[in-house]
């Protein structure tokens, strides 16, 4: 009885241990860091070659649309701003001043090559104070 | 009817609350009016949140943007059925459907057992009231969905587009179906420490709504893939987002939960385990809401502007403590009954499943919420995206389909070596060719060989099942359609369950083929241009645009062949949506999709220019079809499995089915 619930015993650490090394594994390789566009420039030149993840809101009017679908635009959070370069799949949410999430490599020509873009759903994690600081945006939300 | 919205949500919390004391009162004391009341209160409780619900529809549909959540949910436009789907498309909507289904679930609950489980029924009312204490609060005092502004807008802000969709109708109702049908299970678990009850009534019942709760979860998710997949214009179906993890962590746990209560039931065992399986099945579901509703992890900075946030930690924190301490206090009373034999038996399987899927909902969990417990811990916030997801979740989803075929077959206690060669010989066989087989073919994806071969092995250790039982009934001389439809309609659990795994099979075929060998392409065209991608071709014929009550559409024409035959017109599309308050969405993608058995052709209009260019993309996914239709089995053999009756028949069938075969170890039951 003993030899089985040792086998028992056996077994479910090896799975324990095999999950503790994927998630680990993974976590190591796949990690990257999660900064806002003031942080990265803060890591200049550290930065470069690394793999990392950016958020600001989009510069207004600094969207240009290349002719094979790729797009330039810049992100700011009050602490400066970056170009990126991205091609690929636009979010329908995405434009002028919407939140964005960019991952990729900042470059040393100071360009951030994304290869993904994310953009904030604003309906989904709606502010409540958002209906009132929309003012001039939406139709008849002025009266408030 | 704002008014009497407003009255009823308050009234539910005040009886929420008297109905938790009363219950509790009236079972110590044994005083059985009070549970009486109790239970009469749990009904008036679903009377007023069908009242509330009702009033909150009355005023989207009739677009009373005197209410905050109207004006911000709707808009003149908006045809009735999206006012209606407004109800769940905010915040505080969507907690009143939270508490709506709670309170339906337990009235349902109340009825059932109306004149059982005298003793475990007291408490496992006061759990489910407690637990619609927590959300009428919320509805009643902090998001209140009838919240009237200072002054009337003349118009709404609008149901964001991509809501506008019939999945997005329906998905967000499904998962909350399954998400709160898991409170039930958990009221039972918790009624049971609470009273002591701890014999098989509780199981009974757990197991039972914890089925219904799953399915749901299933159906949610799955809809919600298929959602993304139509309408986010990606390509794919599932981006490892929080807010999807938030759904999926609940469903593993679940999984685990259908599987190893089969072992208390029928051994005895693992009283604590699925204790705790519970509970944090709930936990998962009140966590999943938490992150969906509160925007903490989904968010960069902070964007958690509500107020939510620090009364749901402090209800999953109170949960957690609460259960964990009576599940302490009873633990000598959740002794198993028998022990386990062997290593090599249809028990550990379950136990392999169980700790397998367990595995999976702790790296789901974690990588969630990697960034949040990164940044406390070092002040970085770092996150980890879909590669960390899959890498992790591949391997133990393979080995996880194993266990899927071997389960079924292998045979309780311990497995002789007989068993094994009887049982496993045929389908090793055929998941060894299968996997040598599409080798020769070409494919040279390792996870893809193995995923294709455990689901050829399943679906013959299945196959076998079914063939087995057939043949036993039919060698009584019954004809095979009859001895199949008896088969299974007088072992709705047993083999519903196998017609669920079939759907898993198919679901997981889908996802290999579509995520392993994708095809895609962008390509900038002028008029007859063609762009090739595999057996497609498509032959671009010039913009065209139009214009009906709400959008301006550019749409893209293009001749589809596929080799070299023509399939037809494909035009993908932009919108821009003349409303304003729709604004918020700048284009609103409509993508082409052509989709069969073999593949789907995927076609995005990615932008247009001025001389009439167009770039898009073609993307082939093969067998996506496989998820949805995998999607419909599933949900047959969840329907199979939870049809009521048939119980003293298959008592019967195992009798005759022992005595025909012979063989104790192939026995069904």
């Amino acid at each position: 009885m003993l030899k089985g619930k040792l086998k028992f015993i056996i077994a479910i650490a090896v799975i324990a241990l095999a999950v503790s090394y994927l998630v680990y594994g993974g976590v190591k390789d796949t990690m990257v860091y999660y900064l806002t566009v003031k942080e990265l420039k803060g890591r200049v030149p550290s930065v470069y070659g690394e793999r990392v993840r950016v958020s600001g809101h989009v510069v207004p009017g600094s969207i240009k649309h290349g002719d094979d679908g790729s797009l330039r635009f810049s992100i700011t959070d009050g602490g400066g701003d970056i170009d990126v370069a991205y091609s690929g799949i636009v979010p329908d949410i995405f434009k002028d001043d919407v939140e964005a999430v960019v991952e990729g490599e900042y470059t040393r020509d100071n360009v951030f090559v994304a290869d993904v873009l994310l953009a904030k759903c604003p309906t989904k994690y709606e502010s409540t104070e958002a209906l009132y600081e929309s003012g001039a945006e939406g139709k008849g939300v002025n009266a408030y | 009817m704002v008014e009497t919205g407003k009255v009823s949500v308050i009234l539910a919390f005040a009886i929420s609350i008297y109905v938790v004391i009363a219950s509790v009162y009236g079972a110590r004391t044994g005083k059985s009016d009070f549970v009486r009341s109790a239970r009469n209160g749990i009904l008036a409780i679903c009377f007023l949140l069908v009242i509330a619900t009702a009033a909150l529809l009355h005023a989207l549909i009739n677009l009373d943007f005197s209410l905050k959540y109207v004006a911000l949910n709707t808009s003149t436009d908006l045809p009735v059925i999206y006012r209606i789907t407004s109800l769940w498309a905010g915040q505080a909507g969507s907690l009143l459907l939270w508490a709506l289904i709670l309170s339906i679930y337990s009235a349902l609950v109340v009825l059932d057992t109306r004149r059982r489980s005298r003793l475990l029924m007291p408490y496992v009312v006061a759990v489910l009231a407690a637990i619609s204490v927590f959300f009428t609060y919320i509805i009643g005092f902090v998001e209140n969905p009838f919240e009237t502004l200072p002054v009337t807008p003349a118009e709404g802000r609008g149901l964001n587009p991509i809501l506008q969709n019939a999945y997005m109708a329906i998905h967000p109702v499904t998962l909350y179906l399954g998400y709160v049908g898991v409170s039930v299970p958990f009221a039972f678990g918790m009624g049971a420490l609470l009273s002591g009850q701890l014999g098989d009534e509780w199981i009974k019942y757990s197991r039972k709504w914890t089925l219904f709760a799953w399915t749901f979860l299933s159906l949610g998710l799955l809809l919600g893939a298929r959602w993304a997949y139509l309408e986010l214009g990606w390509g794919g179906y599932w981006a490892w987002d929080p807010v999807e993890n938030a759904a999926f962590m609940p469903w593993l746990a679940a999984t685990a939960f259908v599987h190893s209560v089969m072992i208390q039931e029928k051994k005895g065992m693992l009283k604590k385990w699925n204790m705790a399986l519970i509970i944090l099945t709930f936990f998962l579901a009140i966590f999943g809401t938490f992150i969906t509703r509160s925007g903490v992890i989904s968010s960069v900075h902070s964007f958690a502007q509500s107020d939510i946030g620090p009364l749901f930690l402090g209800f999953i924190a109170f949960i957690l403590l609460f259960s964990f301490a009576m599940f302490l206090y009873r633990i000598r009373d959740l002794e198993s009954e028998n022990r386990f034999d062997s290593i090599l038996s249809r028990e550990s399987a379950f136990i392999f499943n169980n700790l397998l899927f367990l595995g999976a909902a702790f790296a789901v969990f974690l990588g969630t919420i990697f960034p949040i417990m990164s940044e406390a811990l070092t002040g970085n916030k770092i996150l980890v995206g879909s590669p960390y997801f899959n890498r992790v979740n591949v391997p133990i989803a393979l080995v996880l389909i194993f266990l899927m075929g071997v389960g079924p077959l292998i045979s309780w206690r311990k497995a002789s070596r007989e068993n094994l060669m009887k049982n496993f010989l045929v389908p090793v066989i055929i998941g060894a060719v299968t996997a040598c087989a599409l080798f020769a073919l070409g494919v040279r994806d390792v996870y893809a060989l193995f995923s294709y071969a455990l689901c050829a092995f399943v679906a013959a250790t299945v196959f076998t099942e079914f063939f087995r039982g057939v043949s036993v009934r039919s060698g009584r001389g019954e004809n095979p359609a009859l001895a199949f439809v008896r088969l299974v309609s007088r072992n709705k659990r047993r083999y519903g369950g196998y017609i669920v795994h079939i759907g898993v099979v198919l679901i997981v075929i889908g996802i290999t083929s579509s995520s392993v060998f994708v095809t895609e392409r962008q390509a900038t065209l002028t008029e007859g241009q063609s762009v090739e991608l595999g057996a497609y071709t498509l032959t671009y014929r010039g913009l065209e645009q139009y214009t009906n009550a709400a959008k301006n559409a550019t749409v893209a024409n293009l001749d589809g062949y596929k080799n070299g035959k023509p399939i037809g017109t494909v035009s993908p599309e932009k919108n821009v949506y003349k409303y304003e308050g729709n604004r918020e969405i700048n284009q609103e993608t409509e993508v082409a999709l052509r989709s069969t058995f073999a593949d789907d052709l995927y076609v995005i209009l990615m932008s247009y220019g001025q001389d009439g260019t167009a770039t898009i993309r073609v993307m082939v996914n093969p067998m996506v079809s496989w998820i949805w239709a995998g999607g419909v089995v599933l949900l047959a053999g969840a329907i199979v499995t939870m049809w009521p009756g048939g119980r003293k028949e298959r008592e019967e069938v195992f009798v005759r089915y022992t005595l025909h075969g012979g063989d104790s170890t192939a026995r069904v039951q």
